[in-house]
């Protein structure tokens, strides 16, 4: 069965930041911030896990978990679900994701929109899709089964890419819109992926954002990359850049105050270094519900 | 090709670990900036240094011991036949400690990887549903009643010298082939206590009870595991170790049907 919903709810309640609310700024949990967060919680909006880290899993990784949800919201994000690969989606993996964001009452639940497996195995990382109508039509199938699966509207983040398939005959963002317009499936927009991406295959990354559909972006991720002199490599292991922090701005504009997550995974800093960077964010966010606020009937 | 046809191209290109395809410009765009095979060699190498970096973080011990340029080749060359299975990229070392032996690597190296991957297997254990209290024994049944231990508990039989290389983190130049006295192999019991793992060398009494009760043998079953043949010693001991269960929080429960 594939439901049809208010792009702006998830099946389980209001996924995006109305007018006249605060800003949503949280970031992920990463493993050695985890004892400063059992001492001191988190100060963020809302924070978003690795839903792998924590699947099935007890002892320090489950405390730190019910500590964050005790304060906020979580937001699930999942590496492993390969939602555009050839092999069955994994019921044990569906299973134990769908008891996670019911224990913890997710706040939401994403993957990356690409394919990871092959022939029963994981490859661990987040393989670009030919931009066909064959995998158009194989992915919206498989993000259907999902949501079905979870009782609730799935989030699809673009990926960074280093390699594009000639076969391909959409754009990127026409393929992500597609996606998730034909799926009802909400989009994380990546937006360092964006600019990584448009670097490396020389396209506009603000021809991508104007392109995408606003209802549909329902959450944004930022992050820092770094540059190898040949190409950009989204390593997660720097501060946001000034270049990805003026397109969150232009999205604040297309897409209103939408609940983002700063990233940072490589040369992890203190976590008070990732709450600076949301910090920022939600200054900019706030002013954007201003303007909203000023405009609103 | 089909979108079947390509994602098994792709996956071959990114996993390879003899170079670059044939055709790849066919299939994939490059520009004279980056050419198609510079491309997916940027996944080539990924794919190959985040299972190594997987590896590294679950057998850092061993990899001490084996010294990094050892513990690199051995590592790609197992990362390239056996691939992950689990959506959680640490599992990529399930079979890692039998990897080495069967390249021949020596045999408190195997053990030592077999003991880092039991601390894994307890580390990121479910929480028990329950443990088990002494207050729940029903005495008239307890000799019927089988245990379920929690799932963080692992067992396994090694070189009593892999727990000292374990303990002796900051010890570098391991000589492998240094003489010492062969000792036998001991039962090991690995579990997790709230957020640490810890491990326990156990007696052979204690070692063979612990394996009967794991195989959800009736206590009284069990409990020949410490039969000497005087009944005040066999008690004594039979109750200290069961003791010692409890106050390691092994138990999960005390079952008194066979279902």
């Amino acid at each position: 069965m594939h439901r049809t919903a208010d792009p702006q709810q998830t099946l389980s309640g209001p996924a995006r930041t109305q007018p006249g609310a605060l800003a949503c700024v949280g970031f992920g949990l990463r493993v050695p911030h985890y004892d400063a967060i059992l001492t001191h919680g988190l100060r963020a909006d809302f924070a978003e896990a690795i839903s792998e880290n924590f699947m099935g899993r007890g002892g320090r990784a489950f405390d730190v978990l019910e500590r964050v949800r005790a304060d906020v919201p979580i937001a699930l994000h999942g590496v492993s679900l390969s939602i555009g690969g050839m092999d069955l989606l994994s019921e044990s993996y569906l299973s134990e994701l769908a008891e996670l964001a019911r224990r913890i009452a997710a706040f939401s639940v994403s993957d990356h929109l690409c394919f990871g497996t092959f022939g029963g195995h994981y490859a661990h990382d987040l393989w670009p899709l030919p931009y066909t109508e064959e995998a158009l039509a194989h992915v919206v199938s498989r993000v259907q089964q999902v949501q079905d699966r979870l009782g609730r509207r799935l989030l699809l983040e673009n990926v960074s890419s280093y390699v594009e398939y000639r076969a391909s005959v959409l754009t990127e963002w026409e393929f992500v819109s597609e996606v998730a317009t034909r799926a009802d499936a909400g989009l994380l927009l990546d937006l360092n992926n964006v600019f990584v991406s448009a670097a490396n295959h020389g396209f506009s990354a603000e021809t991508y954002l104007r392109a995408l559909p606003p209802a549909r972006v329902q959450q944004i991720h930022l992050a820092g990359h770094s540059d190898t002199g040949s190409y950009l490599f989204d390593d997660h292991g720097s501060a946001v850049p000034d270049a990805i922090w003026r397109l969150y701005e232009q999205s604040l504009e297309l897409f209103g105050a939408v609940p983002t997550i700063v990233e940072w995974d490589e040369r992890l800093p203190e976590l008070s270094a990732l709450e600076a960077e949301a910090t920022h964010a939600r200054q900019l966010s706030n002013a954007q519900l201003g303007v909203q606020r000023r405009h609103a009937p | 090709m089909n979108l079947a046809e390509l994602q098994q191209y792709f996956a071959r290109a990114a996993t390879s670990g003899i170079g670059p395809l044939p055709d790849l410009a066919r299939v994939f765009l490059g520009t004279p900036r980056l050419s198609a095979a510079d491309r997916l060699g940027i996944y080539n190498r990924g794919y190959y240094l985040r299972l190594l970096e997987a590896l590294s973080s679950v057998f850092s011990q061993t990899q001490r011991v084996l010294g990094d340029a050892e513990f690199e080749r051995l590592g790609l060359a197992y990362v390239a036949q056996h691939p992950s299975e689990h959506p959680a990229i640490e599992r990529v070392g399930r079979s890692f400690s039998e990897y080495l032996r069967s390249v021949a690597a020596p045999p408190v190296v195997v053990d030592l990887a077999a003991l880092e991957w039991a601390r894994l297997c307890a580390l990121v254990a479910a929480n028990p549903e329950n443990i088990a209290q002494v207050d729940s024994i029903e005495p008239q049944r307890f000799p019927e009643a089988r245990l379920r231990f929690v799932r963080s508990l692992q067992c396994l039989e090694l070189d009593p010298w892999a727990l000292t290389l374990l303990a002796d983190a900051d010890r570098s130049n391991i000589d492998l082939g240094e003489s010492r006295s062969a000792l036998p192999h001991c039962g090991v019991a690995v579990w997790r206590a709230r957020h640490a793992v810890e491990h326990l060398s156990l007696g052979a009494e204690e070692w063979h009870a612990l394996r009967l009760a794991i195989a959800r043998n009736e206590l009284s079953r069990v409990c020949t595991a410490f039969d000497t043949g005087s009944a005040d010693t066999d008690v004594r001991r039979a109750f200290q170790v069961l003791s010692g269960w409890f106050a390691r929080n092994w138990l999960e429960s005390i079952d008194y049907d066979e279902t």
